[in-house]
């Protein structure tokens, strides 16, 4: 019964040559490989190189991998990648999930408030960078530590200090993105059946009791895939840090895609950066990989 | 029928895709003789407007269409995207720190300097800053200049300091514009020196380099016959990175946020009365006659160190770029740019001039400014001026030295010298890969 309405719906038949909806596919698909898959195999292909359009790549096997990988600069730079991803993931992950049951239901105000919310996520990143690049004026006259002396706080440097600086994109990050994932916890928390809260309160149950035993548990599908979209955005990290900081200060903020762009663009070494983003591409596809097979296996128990 | 429809469609627009790749073969605009001559520059908007002015005149004299882009922010990293798919613009006038990078990746011709038409009245130690590490011609200089240091002239009066010629005193000044509220408003928002050091495109080290010869140290040291050896750990540069360090960590006389600040958002912080003091070229003097006032800042020489006052002094170039099919309107262009005519034009740019100093010898800066710190300009740049040397690419030592710089700024060690030592030695490596050690 599913399965045939499922097939009117998309209104294939079995008549007609195999070949057409093929043919329609192949404008994306041209598209794509011009504009995607030549370019990333050719990425791949200079990876072996040392790159020079002018004077004649010299082939050099996986020796720009071998320097990559004993790279200081690299290395600290992977781990940066590494804390910032995991942190501003977190961090998004925790306050979206607040902002999401302080903000759920159907009153109009509640709307307006969300669209508000969410306005972070739509503005351009090189312009939040921009803007919090102000706020975080390190002096005692910048906004935010004019905020937070009136506590008594400050002034503190932010990003301009190698100590706090990575916390501070963090922090960027984590105010970019938190409500992205609020609004899919969001339609996560619609699908939940108020019948189950109800219960749950003739059942005496406290609110923190609820949301352990009934929310998170019936949230696990969207968080597993805001955890894999948030571990792909985290490794790929670049827009925010490049304006806040560009790496600084003494590459303290210094993330593998910012690397691989002075790689490329201030040392003109078009081999050794894709080399790298090689490397992340691969990173990425082994973590997404597992994370799906994971999920797989947890459903299929 | 509406199958037929649907198949027509999808045959008709898969069709269209594949015209529309086959008409489009890339790196064409460069082997056609028939389009105009593609010329980019390092300019802001305002600086535009002059090379417009001065590729008119060309185009009228020669009738060669000039095909022109301003280009300000990332310009390096738009001519390397452009080399990547081999097509270059024809012509391209940039800094002169750039020439290492071109001359090692073929991007740019060389020049054959008796064959410049005009090239005897360029002065030679303009022509140096053409020269590659082969001491071949690779680029035709347009413009030079000297950094000068700019002082907020209201604010020093009012503290009621001399004009500084030693570093004593310039670091007294500093202090006291950072501490003595010198403008007047009551609170303490004022800084000493405004320093552009971000690592990008290695500032941090153009900066820096200065006050490091006026030290009596070095970056490299010229060996002659191409050869160098390394200075960066030598007494002099550590106690001169020793004074910079002291600026920065303990008596916190710099602008806040230096270290991650690029020329760009630096240049507002002199102008909204935040920093007093700037060493920078003279690029900016135009702009802030207008934002700060004529009367309320002053350009200064360098105040001496203990080994003299010794600035950097570059300027910009004419590339002839690799792969051009109009190697002969690439020429015209750059021995029209180096004509007194156009050099005068340059510089009488409103509110900034593109040609600082003028190349030209036959150009008198005193009558074509008529404006004494241009007189202190020139004046700076022929007695104190001198270029980063001529390895055959000075772009990773710049690129080394300002991290390593901005890392003892930023996290403030107790003495500086072992991370002077270690840039010292990742310099040298790099000075044998470029085949330029001793």
């Amino acid at each position: 019964m599913r399965r045939r309405r499922r097939r009117r719906l998309t209104g294939a038949t079995s008549k007609g040559p195999a070949w057409v909806p093929w043919l329609f596919l192949l404008p994306a698909a041209l598209i794509f490989l011009v504009f995607k898959f030549i370019p990333m195999a050719e990425g791949i292909r200079l990876s072996l190189f040392e790159v020079r359009p002018f004077l004649g790549d010299i082939y050099v096997g996986f020796e720009n991998y071998a320097t990559i990988l004993q790279d200081e600069k690299f290395l600290t730079a992977s781990w940066h990648t590494i804390v910032l991803a995991g942190g501003q993931t977190i961090g998004a992950m925790v306050i979206g999930f607040l902002l999401a049951l302080l903000l759920e239901g159907h009153t109009k105000s509640l709307w307006f408030v969300r669209s508000a919310v969410f306005l972070p996520v739509v503005a351009a990143t090189a312009v939040i960078g921009e803007i919090w690049r102000l706020f975080f004026y390190p002096a005692p006259e910048g906004f935010l530590n004019e905020l937070i002396s009136w506590v008594g706080l400050g002034p503190w440097e932010y990003i301009h200090d190698t100590d706090t600086s990575l916390v501070s994109v963090m922090f960027v990050g984590i105010w970019k993105h938190a409500p992205y994932d609020m609004v899919l916890i969001l339609a996560g928390l619609a699908g939940i059946d108020r019948q189950q809260y109800e219960a749950a309160a003739i059942d005496g149950a406290s609110t923190w009791q609820r949301i352990r035993s009934v929310t998170l548990p019936a949230l696990r599908p969207v968080i597993t895939i805001l955890l894999t979209l948030a571990a792909i955005r985290g490794l790929r990290v670049f827009t925010e840090v490049y304006v806040l900081t560009g790496g600084g200060p003494a590459g303290s903020t210094d993330v593998w895609m910012t690397r691989v762009y002075t790689t490329a663009f201030e040392q003109s070494e078009a081999g050794l950066a894709s080399a790298g983003s090689v490397l992340l591409f691969l990173v990425t596809l082994v973590l997404t990989v597992s994370v799906q097979w994971y999920r797989r296996r947890r459903e299929a128990r | 029928m509406r199958r037929r429809t649907a198949t027509t469609i999808a045959t008709l627009s898969v069709a269209a895709l594949l015209a529309g790749c086959g008409s489009s073969t890339p790196a064409a605009s460069n082997k056609d003789p028939n389009k105009p001559l593609e010329v980019w520059t390092r300019s802001t908007e305002a600086t535009a407007k002059v090379y417009e002015k001065i590729f008119k005149s060309f185009t009228e004299k020669t009738g060669v269409q000039v095909d022109y882009k301003p280009i300000f922010n990332d310009f390096d990293k738009q001519v390397q995207q452009r080399a990547a798919s081999k097509d270059l613009p024809d012509v391209v006038v940039t800094d002169t720190g750039s020439l290492g990078n071109f001359v090692k990746q073929g991007w740019t011709t060389e020049v054959k300097r008796e064959d410049v038409a005009g090239g005897a009245d360029v002065v030679d130690r303009a022509w140096n800053n053409g020269k590659g590490a082969d001491g071949k011609f690779y680029a035709i200089p347009f413009s030079t200049q000297a950094m000068v240091t700019l002082i907020r002239k209201d604010w020093r009066e009012k503290l009621g300091k001399p004009i500084p010629t030693t570093w004593e005193e310039l670091d007294d000044l500093a202090k006291a514009f950072t501490r003595n509220d010198p403008d007047g408003n009551g609170q303490n928002d004022t800084y000493g020196m405004l320093v552009p050091g971000t690592t990008d495109r290695g500032y941090l080290a153009w900066w820096a380099s200065s006050y490091i010869w006026q030290g009596g140290g070095d970056i490299l040291e010229d060996e002659g016959d191409g050869k160098f050896a390394v200075g960066i750990d030598s007494p002099e540069s550590t106690k001169a990175v020793e004074r910079l360090r002291k600026l920065f960590c303990e008596d916190k006389v710099m602008q806040p946020g230096s270290l991650t600040l690029g020329t760009n958002d630096a240049h507002p912080l002199f102008e909204s009365g935040k920093s007093g003091i700037y060493l920078t070229g003279p690029y900016m003097i135009g702009r802030f006659d207008k934002s700060v006032g004529k009367d309320k800042y002053e350009v200064v020489a360098s105040p001496r160190g203990p080994a003299g006052a010794t600035v950097l002094g570059e300027g910009e170039n004419i590339y002839q770029m690799a792969g051009s099919a109009k190697t002969a309107d690439q020429r015209k262009l750059a021995e029209y740019l180096i004509t007194a005519e156009a050099q005068q034009a340059g510089m009488k740019g409103d509110p900034q001039p593109v040609v600082r100093l003028p190349v030209n010898k036959n150009v008198d800066v005193n009558a074509t400014y008529d404006d004494p710190r241009w007189a202190t300009v020139a004046g700076v740049y022929s007695s104190e001026a001198r270029p980063f040397p001529s390895v055959p690419n000075f772009a990773p030592f710049r690129q080394k030295t300002s991290e390593t710089l901005n890392s003892i700024f930023a996290k403030c060690p107790a003495d500086s010298s072992a991370e002077l030592k270690t840039l010292a030695e990742a310099l040298k490596k790099e000075l044998d890969n470029q085949k330029a050690s001793q």
